[in-house]
């Protein structure tokens, strides 16, 4: 799903912000990606969103090559992932139900069928009875996992989540961490980025762990 | 279906980042439809600034459809001359009234002439005392001094053909003098060429004005929805669909302008309307104010809502390279 070939990245020409990052994700599986905050982790997620080129090494993803992917390809290729935000990155000028089908009103699905789509997501994330409800109204754990229905509503083959558990108290952030699992119990190919690492233990995935902008752990948490 | 089939239908999909055919037409009908009433709703709910944008637009169209008003009507009063723009062929004192009658003729049969008005010398001295109101000092004269002479009108009311057709006439026998005046002809066309350059340099100046307004407005909306077009752009937008609701609000904002400059034609043409028409009377002409006909509305509105699109895809284009997401 995921390969890393001899992938550096520098900002500026000096800060180097990853170096010789070798790694391979398999179809359906998941993995978490820790390290201090600088250590490199938000750079590689953007590597995969497409967000920026490697300086060096390829990155491949679904198949595709990344550097040689063409720039009017770039938004069908972002399609294809649901990204979840530290800070859930939601409207606040439209309800929860809006907010969750934007990925579908973007690729311009059938308001019959969008409808249908965001209503599961809701569900699946236990906030159907909210959809009416305005991102403002609702309490922290819940506009991330509104965060976390429109990052699947599309269905995507990946799903990269970015510090989604930052903001939370440790029930919240095993709820999410079990929503995830359930996303991927169903096919999903699950990235989370964190360094909440006693959560992390306790879950029981492989963990990438990156430290200066190196890799340097990759197996289960110990 | 299960999630899992369903799941497995978009892994296969995600083989390869096309656009999806599937409908494709009628999402992009119906994104189109959306964007086009939010923007207008956007613009609703935020009437002041919305009207003073419109307003700038509206000034900015009307001195230059209102040159082209005027210039209109200068072509009005230049079709007229060109009418009346005829040579008077004077004829030998010792021509008399038959030979008068075949020179008449043989002017008449001259290329470059489309019609002759012999005026004899008995006619000439009649109309010469009634526009002059000199009958009682002619009526002393003993003989009659003026020639017979026929009004020509040339084809061609062009001033190098007119000079032309003069000298032709010149040269028959029998033939005194040929009259015409085409300097101030001459000067008159000038003067329109002039005022259709300086029309053209207004409307493109104020058209780079419109421009300019509906690109400083789109730009500030680019702004304040800054937030929105990171997260859309992250979720896979294409430019395309990031910049249409800006191009609507553009294309709102020249419209309205459009409208507004219309509104206020017709009122200030309306103002103007009685005291022109009283100027007019004075001077003992009949005189009415051009006003824009339907085709011209249309163009105008059409024009305007063009310049405003055209103004807000400068202004999105630009900035929104500047906007990536974090």
């Amino acid at each position: 799903m995921i390969a890393f070939e001899h992938v550096g990245k520098r900002y500026g020409g000096r800060f180097e912000a990853l170096a010789d990052i070798n790694f391979r994700v398999e179809r359906g599986e998941m993995l978490f990606l820790t390290g201090h905050s600088g250590a490199g982790k938000s750079s590689l997620l953007r590597l995969i969103m497409r967000l920026e080129r490697p300086s060096r090494g390829r990155v491949l993803v679904a198949g595709h090559d990344l550097d040689r992917l063409h720039i009017s390809q770039v938004p069908y290729y972002r399609r294809q992932i649901g990204v979840v935000f530290q800070d859930h990155q939601l409207l606040f000028d439209r309800d929860i139900f809006a907010n969750v089908a934007l990925p579908l009103t973007i690729q311009g699905v059938e308001p019959i069928d969008a409808g249908r789509r965001v209503r599961a997501a809701l569900d699946k994330v236990g906030l159907l009875h909210r959809e009416r409800a305005l991102p403002i109204e609702l309490s922290t754990g819940e506009q991330q996992r509104v965060g976390i229905a429109r990052a699947v509503v599309n269905k995507p083959a990946l799903l990269l989540a970015d510090e989604p558990t930052g903001n939370l108290d440790p029930q919240l952030s095993a709820d999410i961490m079990r929503l995830f699992e359930d996303f991927n119990r169903i096919g999903t190919t699950v990235l989370v980025a964190s360094h909440d690492l006693a959560l992390i233990a306790r879950l029981r995935h492989r963990v990438l762990k990156l430290r200066d902008g190196r890799l340097v752990g990759d197996g289960e948490a110990a | 279906m299960s999630e899992r089939q369903s799941t497995g239908a978009s892994r296969r999909g995600a083989q390869k980042p096309t656009r999806r055919s599937s409908g494709g037409g009628r999402a992009w009908l119906r994104h189109h439809r959306a964007m086009m009433s939010d923007s207008a709703l956007r613009l609703v709910r935020r009437p002041i600034s919305t009207l003073l944008t419109m307003l700038a637009i509206a000034i900015a169209l009307i001195l230059p459809a209102g040159l082209w008003l005027a210039l209109d009507s200068a072509r009005l009063v230049d079709a007229e001359l060109d009418e009346s723009a005829t040579l008077t062929v004077y004829f030998d004192a010792d021509v008399d009234e038959s030979r008068a009658m075949s020179l008449a003729t043989e002017v008449g049969e001259q290329s470059g002439v489309a019609g002759t008005r012999l005026v004899t010398a008995a006619e000439g001295l009649a109309e010469f005392q009634q526009t002059l109101g000199v009958e009682d000092a002619l009526s002393q004269l003993d003989t009659n001094p003026l020639p017979a002479s026929v009004v020509v009108t040339p084809y061609n009311t062009d001033p190098a053909a007119v000079q032309s057709l003069s000298q032709r006439l010149q040269t028959l026998d029998g033939v005194d003098e040929v009259r015409l005046d085409l300097a101030w002809l001459d000067r008159l066309q000038q003067l329109a060429a002039v005022g259709q350059r300086v029309a053209l340099a207004l409307a493109l100046l104020f058209g780079l004005g419109v421009l300019l307004v509906v690109g400083n407005t789109v730009r500030l909306a680019v702004e304040s929805r800054r937030q929105e077009i990171e997260v859309v752009t992250l979720i896979g937008a294409t430019h395309a669909f990031v910049r249409r609701p800006f191009l609507y609000s553009g294309a709102w904002y020249g419209l309205g302008g459009g409208v507004l400059a219309l509104v206020m034609l017709v009122v200030g043409g309306n103002w103007l309307a009685s005291p022109v028409a009283a100027l007019a009377e004075s001077y003992g002409a009949q005189f009415a104010l051009p006003s824009l006909g339907t085709t011209h509305s249309a163009f105008l509105l059409l024009f305007s809502t063009l310049l405003g699109w055209l103004g807000a895809w400068l202004a999105v284009g630009r900035h929104l390279a500047d906007i990536k997401p974090r």
